[in-house]
């Protein structure tokens, strides 16, 4: 694995540790924002008009 | 979600449900880092919902009081929530043992991570893998628990089937 990637991936599973680390209410608040866009993302006309 | 949860406790408390534990995508948020979801997976009891057999109490409470269904879900305060009765020993020992917690001021029950990883593997779908996987890769799981789990519930097999799909070569 070369040195850039090994950085990538060490730096992603940080990540995933300080959001995981996260009081449950903040991370049910970064939920809804998830669910909010997805809705938005799902409800827009120009993904209506390309799974037609 | 608490004003979801809070309706919840509330059906809970009139007794149109007996015990109950969040499952699912948002219950493993309680210990991994979020995942994007669009509804709650409620599990519910049969056996402490007394003469509850269907889940026409839920959808009359809740349609009563101007909570609209959509498909197999009701909208709660925003939220789809599909409510899950326990279909089998495991889902009903995840019930039992859920974890109790507050979201801003508001109790509820989580599944453990064990349990959730367990009926994960029980579920065995594409998206069960990825979770079963960032379970491990977290290292949330006490293993003693876990292997208890999985034993008491046939699932042993599943488990090194899995590993030996998605974990050989990991560590």
């Amino acid at each position: 694995m070369s040195e850039w990637m090994r950085k990538i991936l060490e730096s992603k599973q940080a990540m995933r540790q300080r959001l995981a680390a996260l009081p449950f209410a903040d991370k049910v608040k970064i939920l809804e924002q998830l669910r909010d866009r997805s809705r938005a993302i799902a409800e827009s006309p120009l993904r209506q008009k390309f799974s037609k | 979600m608490k004003a979801t949860l809070a309706i919840i406790n509330q059906m809970q408390s009139e007794g149109i449900i007996g015990k109950y534990a969040i499952g699912g995508a948002v219950g493993a948020t309680f210990y991994l880092e979020p995942a994007a979801t669009l509804d709650i997976d409620i599990f519910i009891s049969f056996q402490s919902a007394g003469s509850l057999v269907s889940l026409s109490p839920i959808d009359d409470y809740l349609t009563k009081r101007g909570f609209k269904a959509e498909k197999e879900y009701i909208i709660i305060e925003g939220w789809p929530v599909q409510f899950l009765p326990a279909g089998n020993a495991l889902i009903e020992e995840a019930l039992a043992q859920a974890v109790e917690t507050e979201l801003e001021g508001v109790r509820t029950w989580v599944m453990s991570a064990e349990h959730l990883t367990a009926i994960a593997l029980q579920t065995w779908r594409a998206k069960d893998f990825s979770r079963i996987l960032q379970f491990v890769e977290s290292g949330t799981l006490a293993p003693g628990k876990l292997d208890s789990i999985l034993s008491r519930h046939g699932l042993l097999a599943k488990w090194e089937e899995f590993g030996n799909k998605f974990l050989k070569g990991n560590s």
